[in-house]
């Protein structure tokens, strides 16, 4: 609270009445008819939905997690949140496709590619999904916002959880899609000039560009080991450094003993052993001078590497993560890192492939092997193939639901590509500026081993340095990033219910006035669903990625295949959806748990998964009817889908209709 | 002789051409380049600089190679937009669709 003055709250109220204004301003119009509830009559011009694409994949926990990332990873974090390229291959193949059903959601466009008992069973169970993980989301992300009011104003965490979803509430209550487009096209502007402002400020405060930089190749070599949760108590634990010079001569440092003890009762109470920040850069060693440190360094070999950090005689505690901290020669290459805890006579591999130094954080491009290490190969080239070919494919994402609505909110097929266009760009942009501004940050502070201790660096950074004034407009622009996703998530959500599920199911002859009162009770269930889902998010943080999860690597691959193979069916859909929640419990939590099969990296499940699915979804296709081909031949007029679709397209010929 | 083509029949607009394929591949590439060369901007340095004005020429040729094409396809189909809502809204309401 003592961030902001009365200049800062009239920023703050200012734009509090902007939304809310915009929401009771078209309230009339959002309530003709479903399609202006939740499509805005199909009539929007490409840079609004292109900016509400902006606008909504800005979240408040978006920036907690590009900073995590960057600051394990450096500027190779951009391949986390470069998926929006995705959006490049969409726009002008799904989006085209898409577009052209005029489907409301992906739910719908299922019925029209697929046909009878199976088509209808997928769009049930497609929307009762979409409505569920909607209030999944809405918790996660104002758990979020739950955390940053605690910290700016002190607020118990369901004001902040309460509050702000109450007021995106509001207005898409009342103007449901016209208020979310009306409210985006606002908080997007706002959010994206608070970006840049906050970002610009925190890479001056981190010292400029080039300090940046030259802090960055100044620092020593780090490793987060975190002690195996069973390890003995020891006061004879050595860490052992090796590697590689000019292919062939190995070197190795052993560095000085320190000691490991098991968890304290509180561990509250125990001052953690951490490094200094002196001790992150090169020509700082370790504490010990003089007789005691070469009491201690009895061990070493050679004098290629030195170890700053544990320092002589620290204490760890098993279970918990350290900032390994070394320096080396300029010329050894593929590190290796292992310890002892019996004083050298046996040793542990910590890990392989460790690199050097730190200005691997400045490189896109320095992998840490084809399979090892923080960065490989295979993991780069998964997600390359997932976002590129994932761009050919209808709901290969979880952005994809989101994107649909905008998708078919666009005025034309043409304003539809351009809408995914700018959209897709803007995200990217943002990305590359907090990327700079974020490692700008962990030069502030690079001795953490705990990304829990900074991610919330870039928030903390703009109220603590901004000047008088502009922290008001910079609490508008979080309040706008959080709005933004809330409202959208509110909107789509209650269209899967009303349109697929009381629409199509429940009441198909109900008047456009009572459709877009379902779609108001439905926005509201879904909000007051996601309070409880907010309050109890940190226990089921893990369930929500692993439930994202089971979506995206089994529906990934039948997801494309829907667009490009006449053959593909609704069993063959259903089954991979089916296969896949048993698979993924399997692959990712029961087997690893039994010690059957090893902990697999993100990369290695997705193909594993991708792999069994396939084995289950082809055959079935197969072995099941192929949609009726006058079914088929009407969704191939209409929607033009690429690929494999070689007897519709004969048959369409043969009729006339191409 | 054209680079691209420009002008596009409402029938050749339908098929999927190498111009979808450069399109979508030129607008992918500038899409990295646009992630890496603002970071190197931000941080001041030149090659920055060139990524980001290299990745948006991409881009922007990408969009001007499609742009005759989707022109097309989009004006031949908004002529039978109408009749296509007015089927989707009989298959919501499992209504009988003519034809």
């Amino acid at each position: 609270m003592d961030y902001l003055l009365t200049l800062d709250w009239i920023w703050i109220f200012t734009f509090l009445f902007l939304m809310i204004g915009s929401g009771i301003a078209f309230y009339r119009l959002a309530s003709r008819s479903e399609d202006d509830y939740f499509l805005a009559q199909r009539d929007l011009p490409w840079w609004l939905p292109g900016i509400s694409v902006y606008a909504t994949h800005t979240a408040t926990d978006t920036a907690i997690f590009v900073m995590g990332v960057v600051y394990l990873y450096g500027v190779s974090a951009l391949w986390y949140i470069f998926f929006p390229v995705w959006v490049a291959v969409s726009a002008f193949i799904s989006t085209r496709i898409f577009r052209r059903s005029l489907a409301g959601t992906v739910a719908e466009w299922q019925t029209l590619r697929f046909n009878g008992l199976g088509a209808e069973m997928l769009r049930g169970w497609v929307s009762g999904w979409q409505f569920f993980m909607a209030m999944f989301i809405l918790g996660w992300v104002g758990a979020a916002m739950g955390k940053i009011t605690f910290f700016l104003f002190g607020w118990p965490q369901w004001i902040g959880i309460v509050g702000f979803t109450s007021l995106a509430g509001i207005y898409v209550l009342m103007a449901g899609y016209w208020g979310v487009m009306i409210a985006d096209f606002q908080q997007g502007i706002i959010a994206f000039a608070l970006i840049l402002i906050v970002s610009v400020w925190a890479i001056i405060g981190a010292g400029g560009p080039a300090e940046i930089i030259q802090k960055v190749q100044q620092m020593n070599s780090t490793y987060t080991w975190t002690v195996p949760d069973d390890t003995s108590p020891s006061d004879k634990t050595y860490l052992r450094i090796t590697g590689e010079e000019q292919n062939q001569q190995r070197q190795y440092s052993m560095g000085d003993p320190f000691s490991i003890v098991g968890p304290p009762a509180d561990t509250d109470e125990v001052d953690k052993a951490t490094p200094t920040y002196e001790e992150m850069f090169q020509g700082n060693s370790s504490k010990l001078e003089g007789e005691e440190k070469d009491q201690f360094s009895k061990h070493n070999t050679d004098t290629d590497f030195n170890i700053v950090f544990p320092h002589p005689g620290d204490t760890l505690i098993s279970g918990e993560s350290y900032k390994i901290v070394w320096n080396s020669k300029e010329s050894i290459e593929n590190q290796t890192i292992e310890w002892s805890n019996d004083g050298g006579t046996s040793w542990s591999t910590v890990a392989t492939n460790v690199r050097k130094g730190q200005d691997w954080r400045l490189s896109p491009f320095k992998f840490s092997g084809w399979f090892t290490g923080d960065f490989p190969v295979m993991w780069f080239l998964t997600m390359l193939v997932i976002a590129t070919l994932g761009g050919i494919g209808i709901g290969t994402n979880s952005d994809w639901y989101v994107e649909a609505q905008r998708i078919q909110s666009s005025k034309t097929v043409m304003e539809a590509s351009f809408t995914m266009l700018a959209g897709g760009a803007a995200v990217l942009f943002r990305n590359g500026i907090w990327i700079a501004a974020m490692l700008g940050l962990f030069t502030l502070v690079p001795q953490f081993a705990d990304v829990g201790q900074v991610e919330t660096m870039w928030y903390t950074y703009g109220f603590e340095h901004l000047p008088v004034g502009v922290v008001g407009l910079f609490v508008a622009g979080i309040i706008a990033i959080h709005l933004s996703t809330i409202s959208t998530r509110l909107n789509l959500g209650a269209q899967y219910a009303t349109r697929d599920l009381y629409h199509h199911y429940i009441k198909p002859d109900a008047s456009e006035k009572n459709l877009v009162w379902v779609g108001r009770i439905s926005t509201l269930v879904l909000m007051l669903g996601s309070f409880l889902y907010g309050m109890m998010i940190t226990e089921i943080t893990e369930w929500l990625i692993f439930a994202m999860w089971i979506m995206f690597a089994g529906i990934w691959l039948p997801s494309i295949l829907q667009v490009v193979w006449w053959r593909f069916n609704a069993w063959g859909y259903l089954s991979a959806w089916i296969a896949n929640l048993v698979f993924s419990w399997l692959i990712v939590w029961v087997l690893p748990a039994y010690g059957i099969i090893p902990e697999l990296t993100n990369y290695m499940q997705f193909w594993i998964l991708l792999a069994l699915g396939t084995l289950v979804f082809i055959p079935i296709t197969l072995l099941t009817k192929p949609e009726p081909l006058p079914h088929l031949v009407k969704f191939y007029v209409q929607t033009r889908p690429i690929g494999w679709w070689g007897p519709v397209k004969e048959e369409a010929k043969r009729q006339g209709l191409i | 002789m054209k680079i691209w083509k420009r002008n596009w029949t409402k029938e050749e607009a339908e098929l999927w051409t190498k111009e979808d394929v450069i399109a979508a591949l030129f607008v992918a590439l500038s899409f990295v380049g646009i992630i890496i060369g603002t970071i190197y901007s931000f941080l001041l340095m030149p090659i920055g600089f060139i990524t980001l004005a290299l990745s948006v020429g991409i881009g922007i040729l990408g969009i001007l190679i499609i742009m005759p094409k989707m022109q097309s396809i989009s004006r031949e189909y908004e002529k039978k937009q109408a009749k296509y809502l007015e089927d989707l809204e009989k298959i919501a309401r499992w209504e009988e669709i003519d034809g």
